[in-house]
């Protein structure tokens, strides 16, 4: 993915400015300063103002991008869509065939083609396609096989968001699963931050590392096969004590970790706990309050997406009420004076006939309306909220260390 | 005057000295923003400085003023307390609600009102069981349990009494506490401790918190940016260290300084602005941004990016003149002195006023020497492609996001934020008929804050009910993201098809939300194009 390559540096504003510190001799005797002395000084200084950190150098405030792959190259991950809610992804080689309901689509078209293309089957006349894509970690998340049950895009970016995650960064994840929140903290703390993550199902360890290394993430995480909770031996994360600026906990019994969090967080850095039931969040809370953690609040989120249609609604329908004849018309049989039963029978008949005969006319009436209406009709663009919505992820409990350091608990 | 230093470029490599290694400090720094938060869920944004010089304001907590200079120097998370005349730096440990030891007091009960952090944290820290000795049988709601006068209450106030101090005194005087349940003791401690020994934690200013304490404070000035939304979409846009992100911010700048943040130093946030001047200022500084992620926001004009009014003839690149770059290119650091201005200082008297006027003026030669122009930015954001698209602005969405998707990377997101529904469904079908982007999203968030305790977990009784909407999507490319049949073959396809295709349908719903972008078969959806390939 993108963002795991390394940046480019360029020239930038500060760099050509070259404002950099500049050594002044003492002065050997006790003259006044001099004031080129005096403007050195204080131009150090400046220089230190601006920059923060006491680093002076301009030299180190190059502009830094990372570079933009546009087209698909021999290897790289694409992401396939095929449909809102169906995507896939592969490697692309060439000589190999991507096939989905859709159709065969051939890697030899995918390569070189820029990402963002549109791919037509080779088989079926081209009648099936997909649309090729730069691999993000949402989409990742939408496109990888499930090993387990995985964060989605939402909670992922609330944790992110609500642990401060940026560059740089030293992360501890648990556990590992199908690495799609892995993904998502990857490419907030690159380019030099850390995912230490950890997984105590080995084959899942194993998936995860060899996938990490073909989406070239690799360098970023470190997957380690590991019981965070210590059921059988040490738990923990075999990190040094206060090393570590955030944690994220995506497990059964996350409290039988909380003490080791305590124990190598940083003073006041962020935990998150995810757990879907609410005594997991609980008892969590119960030791996070007893290993100094404070600022303790448990969230909820859910998204609520939504279609967008036109409709246009026609004006309330106006049309002829179907009605009985009340006189037989110029027939001359009189309505007074007595009926023989056969005349009944055949008054019957002929008011059914009327009805039957008169209903198409009316249908006919009420589309001519409707054609003459057809411009007072009303067009509108509505949303709708999806029929079905995930009504519960988790419990995302967020808090703060402690500014005092937690003893090992492994000690 | 030392030899000029070539600027090496090579990529990057962690180095021990880079300045964006470093990680914000734990301890307040001089000038830091910080945001109070006090027990009741109030917040307040305070700066933290030793010396005032006449432009800081001290914080004002209950219509009186406190200084922040002892402030400067605390870790972040410490509680302090809100004494008469300062905040008193509490020991860690110390929670914004007080712990209350002693429950075997006398007590009056008052209506239960709805303060469910403080009950939360109170009853937690002192009543742990669930089962409860007494319940509300007896309970005679007259308010005539208290025996003190507010008066007098307020006396003590005024004489500095310690919170605790008054605290415990209305609870001795209180003839009904001792009747209470448990859980009406914790409420009514804390209720009273909230009044009367207010406390607050002085919180790191970080996109969460400072979206979280302005949609509270002005969400109208931030067109309803609730913090969560402002999380999706720095996730959503996939920015990351080193990204090119064009984005339009009429949330006070919320969002661009939340870009910086997230991108730590690296990459360029270029930001749109009309007027004279980039905007936003006293927000972006609230975001205590380091050199680099300063830096890193590039701020364009509208006229870079959108064009001139109607009518206006365009600054044509050719003849236009970066003075302000030119100007900057003359100076050289560290600014050698002018004749007349050394002159000007030998006249000075006392060598303090010399050094007072070489600081004024070497602060303002760095801060020129390092601020690039309007119009680098323009030419940096034509130079290469960007990484995403983020609006949230007052403007129009649909056309905003058609004007500046020219600028986006195919294949990589935009974000469109807005407070309402309908312009973003206006926005959506215009990209769906245009088929400029794929995997359109529109959605909303709702999310609750839930009070876990034993026994008595449940969903905050008040909750916000709409925190603004928002359109993702990814761009596809212009020239090969449509790669429409040619009709001889379409027509022979609908013919192989025969009658499956059916006729259209009565239904006066045009286009269904996303049947047209959906891979699988021209105008039809995945499943019938399942059914072709099975023959
Ligand atoms: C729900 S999954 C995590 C999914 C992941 N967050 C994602 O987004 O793909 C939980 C994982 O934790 C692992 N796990 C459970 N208990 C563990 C423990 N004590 N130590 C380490 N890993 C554990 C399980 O094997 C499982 O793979």
């Amino acid at each position: 993915m993108d963002f795991a390559q390394p940046l480019i540096e360029s020239e930038s504003v500060t760099t050509k400015s070259k404002i950099r510190h500049i050594l002044v001799k003492p002065s050997e005797n006790d003259d006044p300063p001099k004031l080129d002395d005096m403007l050195v000084e204080a131009a150090n200084q400046a220089a230190s103002n601006v920059f923060g950190n006491n680093n002076t150098d301009s030299s180190q405030y190059p502009e830094r991008v990372i570079p933009q792959s546009e087209k698909i190259e021999e290897n790289a991950l694409v992401v396939i869509f095929e449909s809102f809610d169906n995507l896939d992804f592969c490697y692309a080689k060439s000589g190999e065939i991507f096939n989905n309901r859709n159709g065969h689509f051939h890697h030899d078209d995918f390569i070189g083609k820029p990402y963002g293309s549109k791919i037509r089957s080779r088989n079926n006349q081209g009648y099936g396609f997909v649309f090729l894509l730069k691999p993000t970690p949402e989409l990742w998340a939408r496109s990888l096989k499930h090993r387990t049950q995985i964060v989605h895009e939402l909670d992922a970016s609330m944790i992110v968001f609500y642990l401060n995650l940026r560059p740089n960064m030293v992360v501890c994840e648990s556990g590992t699963g199908s690495g799609a929140l892995s993904h998502c903290i990857m490419r907030t703390i690159a380019p030099h931050g850390k995912l230490y993550t950890y997984e105590f199902n080995g084959m899942r360890a194993e998936t995860a590392r060899q996938e990490f290394a073909k989406n070239r993430v690799g360098h970023l995480v470190e997957v380690l096969h590991k019981d965070v909770c210590g059921k059988h031996g040490p738990g923990g994360f075999d990190r040094p004590q206060a090393s570590v600026d955030a944690i994220v906990l995506d497990l059964p019994e996350p409290w039988a970790a909380v003490p080791h969090c305590g124990h190598i967080l940083k003073p006041n850095a962020r935990l998150a706990s995810y757990s879907p039931c609410v005594e997991q969040a609980q008892r969590t809370i119960e030791e996070l309050k007893k290993c100094g953690f404070h600022s303790i609040k448990t969230m909820e989120f859910r998204l609520k997406e939504h279609y967008v249609d036109e409709v246009e609604y026609d004006p309330p329908p106006r049309e002829k009420r179907p009605r009985l004849p009340t006189h037989l018309g110029p027939t001359g049989k009189s309505n007074t004076g007595t009926k023989t039963a056969t005349d009944a029978e055949a008054e019957k008949q002929e008011q059914e006939e009327e009805v039957t005969k008169g209903q198409p006319a009316a249908t006919d009436q009420a589309s001519s309306d409707n054609a003459t209406a057809g411009s007072k009709r009303k067009k509108l663009l509505v949303t709708r909220p999806f029929a079905m919505m995930r009504g519960h992820t988790a419990f995302l409990t967020f808090c703060t260390a402690g500014n005092t350091p937690q003893p090992d608990p492994n000690q | 005057m030392s030899e000029s230093n070539d600027v090496v470029m090579t990529t990057s490599q962690t180095s021990e000295s880079d300045p964006l290694m470093i990680l914000p400090s734990n301890v307040v720094q001089e000038g830091d923003h910080v945001i109070l938060v006090f027990g009741d869920g109030r917040q307040l944004f305070a700066q933290c400085l030793k010396k005032l010089r006449g432009k800081a304001p001290p914080v004002k907590i209950n219509k009186r003023t406190y200084p922040t200079f002892n402030l400067v120097g605390l870790p972040y998370g410490t509680v302090v307390e809100v004494g008469s005349s300062k905040l008193h730096p509490l020991p860690e440990g110390e929670d914004v609600i007080p712990k209350y030891p002693d429950t075997n007091k006398k007590g009056d009960d008052s209506n239960e009102g709805n303060l469910e952090d403080a009950e939360a944290t109170a009853a937690d820290n002192t009543f742990p069981s669930i089962e409860q000795a007494n319940d509300n049988r007896d309970l005679v709601d007259n308010n005539t349990s208290q025996q003190l006068q507010q008066r007098q209450v307020e006396k003590m106030r005024r004489t500095g009494m310690e919170g605790a101090t008054i605290v415990d005194t209305l609870i001795e005087n209180s003839a009904s506490f001792q009747n209470k349940t448990e859980f009406s003791k914790a409420k009514y401690v804390a209720r009273k401790q909230l009044k009367y020994q207010q406390r607050c934690r002085i919180v790191r200013c970080t996109p969460s918190s400072l979206c979280e304490a302005m949609f509270l404070k002005e969400p109208r000035k931030m067109l309803n940016l609730r913090e969560d939304t402002l999380g999706q979409i720095l996730s959503y846009s996939n920015v990351c260290a080193g990204s090119h992100v064009l984005v339009m911010d009429n949330c006070m700048g919320i969002v661009t300084g939340a870009l910086a943040q997230r991108m730590g130093g690296y990459g360029k946030v270029f930001s749109i602005y009309p007027g004279q001047q980039p905007p936003y200022v006293d927000m972006i500084a609230r975001f205590n941004l380091n050199f680099a992620e300063n830096s890193s926001i590039k701020w364009v004009h509208v006229e870079d990016v959108f064009g001139t009014p109607q009518g206006e003839t365009p600054t044509s690149a050719e003849t236009e003149v970066d003075e302000e770059k030119a100007d900057r290119e003359l100076l050289e650091w560290p600014c050698p002195l002018q004749d007349h201005t050394r002159a000007h200082l030998e006249k000075m008297e006392s060598e303090k006023e010399k050094r007072d006027f070489l600081a004024r003026r070497c602060a303002r030669f760095t801060r020129k020497l390092t601020r690039g122009t309007p119009g680098e930015a323009k030419e940096m954001l034509n130079a290469r492609k960007c990484d995403s698209v983020v609006i949230a602005t007052k403007h129009d969405p649909t056309q905003s996001l058609i004007e500046l998707l020219p600028y986006l990377a195919p294949s990589s997101p935009f974000v469109v934020f807005c407070e309402y529904i309908e312009p973003l469904a206006e926005c959506f079908r215009e990209l769906q008929e245009q088929r400029l982007a794929i995997n359109l999203r529109l959605s909303d968030t709702w999310m609750r804050e839930y009070q876990v305790l034993p026994g008595r977990t449940h969903p905050s009784m008040n909750m916000s009910q709409s925190g603004g909407f928002v359109l993702t999507g990814i761009k596809l490319c212009p020239v090969t993201g449509i790669n429409d049949l040619d009709e001889e073959i379409m027509k022979e396809i609908k013919e192989k098809m025969g009658g499956r295709r059916g006729k259209k349908s009565s239904n006066k719903k045009k286009g269904g939300k996303r049947g047209r972008n959906d891979a699988g078969g021209d105008g039809e959806r995945g499943q019938k194009s399942r059914r072709v390939e099975g023959k």
